[in-house]
């Protein structure tokens, strides 16, 4: 699934259903549906705020895909490159307005990183594994949690 | 989402409702940095309607918290749904701010808290 959506905060909203929507449908536990879609709109609004100085009329898009173990999502923006050090996590012990969006990412996500080789404007990949279920497939699995 | 003000005896009490987000909370930020600074003794944001609160939201609340501190306005809220206590938890913010459970229970002791909050 592919969502193509302008940088309209008001637009916000759409993306939160469309995850929560998935990642019901690929059989996350309510908590984490919600952490999930709480994730996705923190990365989004850091699209709008930080690669489009708040521009609404800019698009960026989300791909969301469904594996066996995990759920992928891709955010894509030909916005400017975001510097590390504008979004970087704050210290909580620092009580300040700001600097929570990619705490609650690297919170609520396994895996989230910038694509540096991405040569538009920002690529953000982000991976939720299933808790593991112990059953005879997952026997030899090779896959890896990161 | 919709942000309403009441006063209650000596307290500015915020209404909110709905999802807070980088949309919604401007009209919030704006609602709580107003009472504030038209020196109301006493805010109280009302937060039993909030079904979704992110960073921005969040954001706002630490930015009333540190206004009130220059404003000598004693801060709080109530009814927070489970989700919004989470996300204060999960921030570490749960103890810098004065959370009262209903609204009941915040007029009865907004006038007496320590002031801004636990900073």
């Amino acid at each position: 699934m592919k969502l193509v959506i302008n940088t309209d905060p008001r637009l916000l909203h759409i993306v939160r259903s469309v995850i929560r929507y998935y990642a019901q449908e690929a059989g996350f536990p309510e908590a984490d549906v919600d952490c999930l879609a709480m994730a996705i709109n923190e990365a989004a609004s850091n699209v709008i705020r930080h690669a489009y100085d708040n521009r609404p009329d800019a698009r960026f898009s989300l791909e969301v895909k469904s594996f066996p173990d995990r759920i992928e999502f891709v955010l894509e923006d030909d916005g400017r490159k975001v510097k590390p050090e504008a979004i970087r996590p704050r210290s909580l012990d620092d009580v300040r307005p700001g600097g929570l969006g990619t705490y609650f990412i690297r919170c609520f996500m396994d895996e989230s990183s910038y694509d540096s080789t991405f040569t538009g404007g920002n690529r953000l990949r982000m991976v939720k594994y299933f808790s593991r279920r112990v059953s005879s497939s997952d026997e030899g699995s090779s896959q890896e949690r990161g | 989402m919709k942000v309403q003000v009441r006063n209650v005896d000596n307290v500015s009490v915020i209404d909110c409702s709905g999802d807070v987000d980088l949309y919604s909370s401007t009209d919030l930020r704006g609602t709580l940095l107003k009472e504030m600074r038209s020196g109301k003794p006493n805010v109280l944001v009302n937060m039993t309607g909030v079904s979704y609160i992110d960073s921005s939201g969040i954001a706002t609340l630490v930015e009333g918290l540190q206004l009130s501190r220059e404003t000598k306005t004693r801060f709080g809220l109530f009814g927070l749904r489970s989700n919004a206590r989470s996300v204060l938890e999960l921030a570490r913010l749960h103890t810098v701010f004065a959370i009262f459970d209903n609204e009941k229970e915040a007029l009865e002791k907004i006038a007496t808290t320590e002031p801004f909050g636990g900073l």
